[in-house]
């Protein structure tokens, strides 16, 4: 069970990729609907002594 | 009509008139008319967002009732155990806003920024703000921009997903940031007309697992109380992001419809000044006729 948070992984992401895994393995009529769920839009920007800075790109890559 | 006809009969009249009564400083006819279509305008684009709104509000009532056990469920954990954040060690708190993007929808994202301003004004040096919307943000970063750790935008246009808020959640604990202690500041929804600006506590793993009362629960290992505490943050964000979508769009539901009735006492208001003042033109224009024709004879 723990293998996953050797690999740098938490629950969170866990719980999500078996999720997405549970999603598309649904029936096709209830697929779409659950697809739905599987959308998220939000971005993040850090900020350091009350500046926006902008997250290096190589950064982002490894996170996604 | 009524102008080409004066302007036929009295060129010169017309144009001391006009003259008057700008210097009277009453308004004319065509500007009332023009004030008049915009207003009505604006009333036509308000009633349509208080319907759209109208919409988006059920839709979010409906995702409320199946997000509530979540929150409940995580909240019932810390009421258990009855954690209490250590006092000796050196506070560090942090305070996520829950809010969105979007506005014209009363004072929903005031409240919460209100709030954590207070939180701030208090112990300004360990306090560190995660906003979710861009609104909390733009509220907060004048006067504590250096109390920003990160902003979440794009939030608010779609309803909220568990997705969204484990990515929240996520970035909370991947900040670097070792808060001891922690609230969530957001809008709970009471009713369609009220909404009201509460907290919730968060812990880290560290003070949860100091907690004498942690025993209640059975065969905990560390390992499993990080987890759950992981899963519990993204509960309650995922839960503090749907009450607070469910209030922002009450009140913007009421905020238009307010904005639709003052649009109407305004376009009542210069319909009659609209109609006086066509009275009063045609009157004087009758009198000058008039008095243009005694004179000749």
């Amino acid at each position: 069970m723990k293998a996953w948070r050797d690999l740098g992984i938490n629950y969170i992401q866990y719980s999500n990729i078996a999720a997405r895994v549970v999603r598309e393995a649904l029936r096709i009529e209830l697929r779409a609907d659950a697809a739905k769920r599987n959308i998220s839009i939000v971005k993040f920007t850090p900020w350091v002594n009350g500046k926006p800075v902008p997250r290096k790109k190589v950064e982002r890559d490894s996170e996604s | 009509m009524m102008m080409q006809r004066t302007q036929l009969l009295l060129p010169l009249a017309m144009e001391a008139t006009m003259l008057a009564q700008q210097q009277r400083g009453m308004a004319t006819l065509k500007m009332i008319s023009i004030r008049l279509k915009s207003v009505k305008n604006i009333q036509k684009i308000t009633q349509s967002m208080k319907m759209v709104s109208a919409a988006k509000y059920a839709r979010a009532e409906r995702d409320l009732k199946a997000a509530r056990p979540y929150g409940i469920g995580a909240q019932q954990f810390f009421e258990k155990t009855e954690i209490q954040a250590d006092e000796k060690a050196e506070p560090k708190k942090l305070l996520i806003a829950v809010t969105s993007d979007r506005g014209l929808c009363g004072a929903v994202h005031t409240g919460v920024a209100r709030l954590i301003r207070g939180e701030l004004a208090q112990d300004e040096a360990n306090t560190k703000v995660f906003c979710v919307g861009d609104k909390s943000r733009a509220i907060l970063s004048r006067l504590y921009g250096k109390n920003i750790l990160m902003v979440a935008n794009e939030v608010g246009r779609l309803p909220p997903t568990f997705l969204d808020a484990s990515k929240i959640a996520n970035e909370v604990l991947q900040t670097g940031y070792d808060y001891t202690e922690g609230k969530i500041v957001y809008n709970r929804f009471k009713s369609v007309v009220s909404y009201q600006c509460s907290t919730l506590p968060i812990f880290s793993g560290s003070t949860v697992e100091k907690s004498e009362k942690l025993a209640v629960y059975d065969s905990l290992d560390s390992d499993v109380v990080k987890s759950y505490l992981e899963f519990s943050l993204a509960s309650l964000i995922f839960y503090t992001m749907k009450e607070g979508a469910c209030s922002e769009q009450s009140s913007r539901m009421t905020a238009m419809d307010n904005a639709s009735k003052n649009a109407g006492e305004m376009i009542d208001k210069l319909t009659l000044t609209f109609n006086r003042t066509r009275q009063a033109v045609i009157t004087r224009e009758l009198i000058e006729i008039i008095s243009g024709a005694a004179a000749l004879t």
